[in-house]
C-alpha cells in the first residue's frame, strides 16, 4: 500500500518536471544544432527554418493564453507588431526618433511594452466571457495596423522603418548571416519552449487550467480568475513581442502591412494544428505551416520529383493502356522536370488540403496534450458519468 | 481555519419577477452541522449560489463571523474560508484525484504563503467601487509579476511551496478515503469516489464553513452511510462549520442536529430533526394539503 503510494507520488513528480522525461528535448536540440554543418542546407533552407523557429516561438505564446487558459486570442498580430515596432523605434539607424540603442538592450523593452499592451487590452475585456475577447482582440489587432500607417511621425507610416539593428554576439554583429541567426532562433525558441513547460507545470499554470475547464469552480477554489486570465493574457503579448522583435530584426525593415490579420490566423493554426496546450505540437504545427509551403518551392525538391521520371513513364504507359481498352482519354502526366514548378504553383491548395486532411484524422492535433485527448475523447463518447 | 458562525438576514434572490428566495433568515453556530431541505425547487441550492458569491443577493445581509459578505466575489469568499461542493458533480475532469485537489490548494500554495483576504465589499456605486479599487493594481501587478518570475525562475522558496502542497493533497485525499488514487483521473473514478474527491478539494481551501449540495445524491444506502460518517469526522477532526443540502431523510435525520426547511423561496420551519419530523407544515410541504390523495414529491 504505501509503496504503491510512493511509485504514485513518483509519477507525479515526473509529469511536473521542468523537462519532460527521456531528453528527448535534448536530443533534438543537439540534432537541430547541427543542421547548419550539413552543406546540403542553403541559406534559402535556413531561412526556412528561422521562419519555422519564429512561428514556434509565436506559437508557444498564443498558447499560452489559448491551450492553457483557454482564452480565444484572435489578434495575436497587435503584440507581434508591439516587439517589432518598439525595436525599430527605439534601436535602428532608421528610427524617426533617432535612437539606436544596443538590440539585447531593446529585447527586454519590447517584451515589457508588449506585456504591458496586453493588460491594457486585456483589463476592460478579460472580466467578460466567451466570445467578447475574441470580437475584441480581432478589432485590436485591426486597429493597430491602422494605428501604425498613420501614426507618421513614431512610425513613418506605410513607408515603414528599415536599418534595425542586429544582435552582435561575442563582438560580432550577426548582420545577415544566416547561419548564425538559424542558431540564434534555435536558442530562443528552446528558451520560449522552457519557460511556458515551467508555467504550465506551476501554481499559474493549474490556476490556468481550472479556469479553462470550468471558472465558476475555479473561483469557488479562490482563484482570482479575472487576475488569472490577465497573466495569461500578458505573458502572451511578451512573447508575441518578443517573436515580432526577432522578426523585425532578422528582415531588418518593417512597415505596416507586415502586420495583417493573417499573422493572427497563422499563429492561431500552428497552435490548433499542433495540439492545443502541447510544446511539441507548437514545433510541429510551425514546421507544417511555414516549412511545408516554402519546403514545396524549393530547388532541391524539384531536382527530387525530377528523378521520378521512370514513375511518370509507368503511370502514363498505364494510362494509355487504360485509353486504347475503354476508348478513355485520360490525358498523359506532364514531364517530370516541370513537376517541381507545377507543385510549386499548387503548394497553397496541397498545403489546404493537408489541414482539412489533418483536422479530419486528429480533430485535437498532431500532437495534443494528454488533456485535450481526454477532452476530445469526451465530447465524441457518450459521458459515462 | 476555525469554524465560522454564519447569520444569514432577511437574504432575498429575484430573478425577473421570481422570487427564488424570499426573507429568509437562518443562524448557524461555528461549528454545527445544519440540514437545508425542501422540496425540489425550494431555493436551496440558491441560497447556496448566494453564500458562494455565484449570485448576488437582491436583498438582505449575509455575516461570517460577523463580518458582512454578501456582495463579495466567489475567489473573495473563499479566501475568508467559505468553500462548497456541487450537485452535479463539477470536477475538473481531466485531471488527476491530485490535481484536482492541488487547485483547492491554490491559496495556500503560495510561494510566501498564503496572501491574506482584504476583499472590499462593493457599494453599489461603481465609479466609488473602481477609485477603491485603484490603489491596490500595484500591488497585484507586483503579485502576479512575482508569481510568473518565481515559477520560470523556481526559487526554492517556490518548489518548497509546492512540494507541501503536493504533499498536503495527499493527505487529504487520504483524508476522504481515497489513497492510492491519487493519479487517477478525475473522471475515470467512481461516482462514489468522485463525490468524496469534490469534499476533498473543498477542503483543500481550509474552509471555516463547507457546504455540501446532495452530497449522497445517487448513492445507495451503503455509501450514503460512509458518507455520513466522513461528513462527521470532517466536522470533528477539522472543525468546520458544515451546512448541506440533502434529500434522503435518512440521511439528514443522521447527521445533522439543526434542520432548516424551504418551499418555494421561503424559510417554513426550523428545529432538530425530531422536531422537523413532526411539523406539520414540512410535512404538508412534502406532501400536499392532503396528503392521501397523493399528488405531492413523495421525499420523505
Amino acid at each position: 500500500m504505501r509503496e504503491r503510494l510512493n511509485a504514485a507520488r513518483r509519477a507525479f513528480a515526473k509529469k511536473r518536471g521542468a523537462i519532460p522525461r527521456g531528453g528527448e528535448p535534448l536530443v533534438l536540440f543537439g540534432l537541430l544544432m547541427l543542421v547548419p554543418q550539413v552543406s546540403y542546407f542553403d541559406n534559402p533552407w535556413l531561412v526556412m527554418f528561422f521562419l519555422v523557429g519564429l512561428y514556434a516561438v509565436l506559437g508557444f505564446g498564443l498558447n499560452v493564453v489559448v491551450g492553457f487558459a483557454g482564452l480565444l486570442d484572435l489578434g495575436y498580430v497587435a503584440f507581434f507588431a508591439a516587439g517589432a515596432y518598439a525595436l525599430a523605434i527605439l534601436s535602428s539607424y532608421g528610427s524617426p526618433l533617432h535612437i539606436n540603442l544596443s538590440f539585447w538592450l531593446v529585447i527586454p523593452m519590447a517584451v515589457g511594452i508588449g506585456a504591458l499592451i496586453g493588460v491594457l487590452l486585456g483589463l476592460p475585456v478579460l472580466p467578460l466571457r466567451g466570445d467578447y475577447l475574441a470580437i475584441v482582440t480581432l478589432g485590436f489587432g485591426e486597429i493597430i495596423r491602422i494605428v501604425l500607417t498613420n501614426s507618421e511621425g513614431l512610425t513613418n507610416g506605410a513607408q515603414g522603418i528599415s536599418a534595425i539593428s542586429t544582435p552582435s554576439i561575442v563582438v560580432r554583429d550577426i548582420g545577415l548571416d544566416k547561419e548564425v541567426w538559424y542558431y540564434f532562433i534555435v536558442i530562443a525558441a528552446f528558451a520560449v519552449a522552457i519557460v511556458t513547460m515551467r508555467l504550465r507545470d506551476a501554481r499559474v499554470g493549474r490556476a490556468w487550467e481550472a479556469i479553462r475547464e470550468d471558472e465558476d469552480v475555479a473561483a469557488a477554489m479562490g482563484i482570482d480568475v479575472v487576475r488569472y486570465k490577465l497573466m495569461a493574457f500578458a505573458t502572451g503579448a511578451a512573447i508575441g513581442a518578443f517573436g515580432g522583435a526577432i522578426y523585425a530584426s532578422f528582415y531588418g525593415f518593417i512597415n505596416p502591412s507586415a502586420f495583417s490579420l493573417q499573422v493572427s490566423i497563422d499563429v492561431l493554426a500552428v497552435v490548433i494544428i499542433g495540439g492545443m496546450g502541447s510544446i511539441r505540437g507548437v514545433v510541429f504545427g510551425a514546421f507544417i505551416l511555414k516549412g511545408i509551403p516554402e519546403l514545396l518551392q524549393f530547388k532541391e525538391t524539384a531536382d527530387l520529383l525530377e528523378r521520378l521520371g521512370w514513375l511518370r513513364d509507368g503511370i502514363n504507359r498505364l494510362v494509355d493502356g487504360v485509353n486504347t481498352l475503354t476508348a478513355a482519354h485520360i490525358g498523359d502526366l506532364p514531364p517530370a522536370d516541370t513537376w517541381g514548378q507545377e507543385i510549386a504553383d499548387r503548394r497553397f491548395i496541397i498545403f489546404g488540403a493537408l489541414l482539412v486532411a489533418i483536422m479530419i484524422l486528429r480533430p485535437a492535433g498532431l500532437f495534443p496534450s494528454r488533456r485535450r485527448q481526454l477532452e476530445f475523447a469526451g465530447a465524441h463518447e457518450a459521458d459515462d458519468g | 481555519m476555525t469554524a465560522a458562525k454564519l447569520e444569514v438576514f432577511g437574504i432575498g434572490m429575484q430573478f425577473e419577477g421570481l422570487a427564488a428566495l424570499a426573507d429568509v433568515d437562518m443562524s448557524v453556530p461555528a461549528g454545527e452541522i445544519r440540514g437545508v431541505i425542501g422540496p425540489n425547487g425550494a431555493g436551496k441550492t440558491t441560497l447556496f449560489n448566494c453564500l458562494t458569491g455565484f449570485y448576488r443577493p437582491t436583498s438582505g445581509e449575509i455575516r461570517l463571523n460577523g463580518e458582512r459578505v454578501d456582495g463579495l466575489q466567489t475567489h473573495e469568499l473563499s479566501a475568508l474560508g467559505v468553500s462548497r461542493t456541487f450537485q452535479n458533480i463539477r470536477l475538473f475532469s481531466t485531471m488527476t484525484a491530485v490535481e484536482n485537489v492541488l487547485v483547492g490548494r491554490h491559496r495556500h500554495a503560495r510561494a510566501g504563503g498564503a496572501e491574506v483576504a482584504r476583499p472590499i465589499r462593493p457599494s453599489g456605486n461603481r465609479l466609488r467601487d473602481l477609485a477603491l479599487q485603484l490603489p491596490r493594481i500595484p500591488a497585484a501587478a507586483r503579485e502576479g509579476w512575482v508569481e510568473l518570475a518565481g515559477a520560470i525562475a523556481r526559487p526554492p522558496a517556490v518548489r518548497r511551496a509546492d512540494e507541501q502542497a503536493i504533499a498536503s493533497a495527499h493527505t487529504l485525499l487520504a483524508t476522504v478515503g481515497l489513497a492510492g488514487r491519487d493519479n487517477v483521473v478525475a473522471r475515470n473514478l467512481p461516482y462514489g469516489d468522485q463525490r468524496r474527491l469534490e469534499i476533498a478539494r473543498a477542503l483543500a481551501t481550509e474552509p471555516g464553513l463547507l457546504l455540501l449540495d446532495e452530497p449522497t445524491a445517487g448513492m445507495n444506502p451503503q455509501e450514503s452511510l460512509s458518507m455520513v460518517s466522513l461528513i462527521r469526522r470532517v466536522r470533528d477532526e477539522l472543525g468546520t462549520t458544515i451546512v448541506l443540502i440533502e434529500h434522503q431523510m435518512r440521511v439528514v435525520m443522521g447527521v445533522c442536529e439543526y434542520i432548516t426547511v424551504l418551499d418555494y423561496g421561503r424559510k417554513i420551519a426550523e428545529g432538530t430533526p425530531l422536531e422537523i419530523q413532526r411539523d406539520s407544515r414540512v410535512i404538508e410541504a412534502y406532501l400536499g394539503t392532503r396528503a392521501v390523495s397523493g399528488g405531492g414529491h413523495g421525499a420523505a
